[in-house]
């Protein structure tokens, strides 16, 4: 299962960045989400540590729908899907490895929305960074390992993003809280009770999806329609 | 405003909401049957003609 | 020929008694509520809509909790039946979760000032309006009839192990502790006590006999449909 899944990563990884068109418009709907909210501030003004990190986490949910859409459409052409459904593999490494592939495309997205967001809404790391690093970590995962298992229902669909959106933020709203809650405090807000309370969500979080999406992903993608 | 009138509002909004769900409820059922008797119909109409 | 309604006649019996009963009951609950539970000494009058209140909101979230099993079934035992089934709590859920943020909030408007309060409970009742209203909208797509059965389900489940993330998420949101679980009902008379739950059962009914009407419909619907693509034969055999 491993082996299949680091070559669909591969895969997945060399078509996404070889096109160029890839990553770019997700990048460039969250790069602007960053600077439409900047407007907001007056002159001289700059955003609470909250709201800054709320934006952040936003346009990383708009670029998590965008991305994993890709990924998926990747395989509507020349019914590619069947190809990776006939190989002798779990059909379960092809949800792992997209939601690897779509973490590694976060990853990359968040290494320019952190900086924008410092640049265009006036904030600076002042808080805890260790524990902010890995509840962000922990967050997209948990982002990665839903949106790979809802991703796969969206797959084919005309109206695909609206739909992979009102479906996917409702139920990702403990993450964003989370994501939220520990960027304000590395953005610099004091919070008495620390990272710890949100480590812990996160972490119940990622194992319950994680779960879910190993056990529910070949009722979606296997389907015989 | 008085009380009563904000009770009376919530108690509105609740059986006003069951209400028209109800009547929702009541128009899918009146449209089944009608299409049921069309299709009897038709399956009468069959019959004879066999 | 059969007479023109004996289609529905035959299966609608079961309905009636739970329709008539949870109706009849609820009714006299009005009584309980209005002049046999004692009035609140702090919120007065307007407390009378918790009454109401929280039997909209237990029976939301048991609605729910019927998604998610009937979607665990249309999974794992391929029961095609459980599949109406969620479709009708579903949208008897979004209704009644609905209604009971509807009158959470005039109750808040009259007794704190506030039309909306970031209270977990509140949080958490809203989220999930958003995800079962998202679950229809994805029941409402034109899409071949095994898919989207698996997707709703996949859906159904997962919206319901969210629920207790988004409680603990809103608490944490909060800075309220876990540890300080106040129950609102501990500080409850008597005569409320019994009220609320005469009115949590009578709803019960209403709640069973509404489902179970939507879910009939539903399957009714289908079997029409499946008729008219198939023909004349397949009426025969559902004739016997």
């Amino acid at each position: 299962m491993l082996r299949m899944t680091l070559a669909i990563l591969r895969k997945d990884v060399k078509l996404t960045l070889s096109r160029g068109n890839g990553l770019i418009q997700a990048l460039l709907l969250g790069l602007l989400l960053v600077f439409v909210f900047s407007l907001s501030q007056g002159i001289g003004e700059s955003l609470s540590a909250r709201n800054a990190a709320a934006v952040f986490w936003l346009s990383s949910a708009f670029c998590q729908v965008l991305v994993f859409n890709q990924l998926y459409a990747l395989e509507e052409v020349n019914q590619s899907r069947l190809g990776l459904l006939l190989c002798q593999r779990p059909i379960q490494a092809v949800w792992l490895g997209k939601a690897a592939t779509g973490f590694l495309m976060l990853l990359l997205a968040q290494c320019v929305f952190l900086p924008a967001t410092i640049v265009f809404l006036g904030q600076n790391l002042s808080g805890p960074l260790r524990p902010a690093f890995a509840v962000l970590l922990l967050t997209d995962a948990g982002m990665c390992a839903l949106g790979s298992l809802l991703g796969a229902l969206a797959q084919g669909q005309t109206t695909r993003e609206s739909l992979l959106s009102i479906v996917l933020f409702p139920l990702l709203t403990p993450l964003l809280l989370a994501g939220t809650g520990v960027g304000a405090q590395a953005f610099g807000t004091a919070d008495p009770d620390g990272p710890g309370a949100w480590l812990g969500m996160t972490c119940a979080f990622d194992a319950i999806f994680i779960a879910a999406g190993l056990l529910l992903f070949p009722f979606l993608y296997a389907g015989d329609d | 405003m008085d009380t009563t009138i904000w009770l009376t509002l919530a108690n509105a909004a609740v059986w006003i909401g069951l209400g028209a769900y109800i009547a929702f409820l009541g128009l899918r059922q009146h449209a089944l049957s009608e299409r049921l008797a069309q299709w009897e119909r038709l399956q009468n109409k069959h019959d004879k003609d066999d | 020929m059969p007479a023109p309604n004996a289609f529905w006649n035959r299966k609608t019996t079961p309905l009636f008694p739970f329709a008539l009963f949870g109706g009849l009951s609820f009714a006299c609950c009005q009584y309980l509520i209005y002049c046999y539970a004692p009035t609140e000494a702090v919120m007065g009058l307007m407390q009378k809509i918790f009454y109401l209140h929280l039997p909209l909101a237990w029976w939301a979230l048991f609605s729910f909790f019927v998604v998610f099993l009937g979607s665990v079934l249309c999974l794992f035992k391929r029961a095609p039946r459980a599949d109406s089934l969620c479709a009708a709590a579903a949208e008897v859920g979004v209704l009644l979760s609905g209604l009971a943020l509807l009158t959470g909030m005039v109750w808040a408007r009259k007794s704190w000032g506030v039309w909306w309060t970031w209270d977990p409970r509140l949080t958490t009742t809203l989220i999930m309006w958003f995800v079962y209203a998202g679950y229809l909208v994805l029941r409402g797509l034109d899409l071949p009839e095994g898919r989207k059965t698996r997707m709703c389900a996949v859906v159904g489940v997962v919206a319901f192990l969210d629920v207790p993330l988004v409680f603990i998420s809103a608490r944490i949101w909060r800075s309220i502790h876990p540890a300080v679980f106040t129950s609102k009902e501990g500080g409850l008379e008597p005569e409320m006590k019994l009220t609320v739950m005469a009115c949590l059962l009578c709803f019960g009914f209403l709640w069973a006999a509404v489902v179970w009407l939507r879910k009939r419909q539903i399957d009714s619907l289908a079997a029409l449909d499946r008729l008219a693509r198939t023909g004349a034969t397949a009426f025969d055999a559902t004739k016997e």
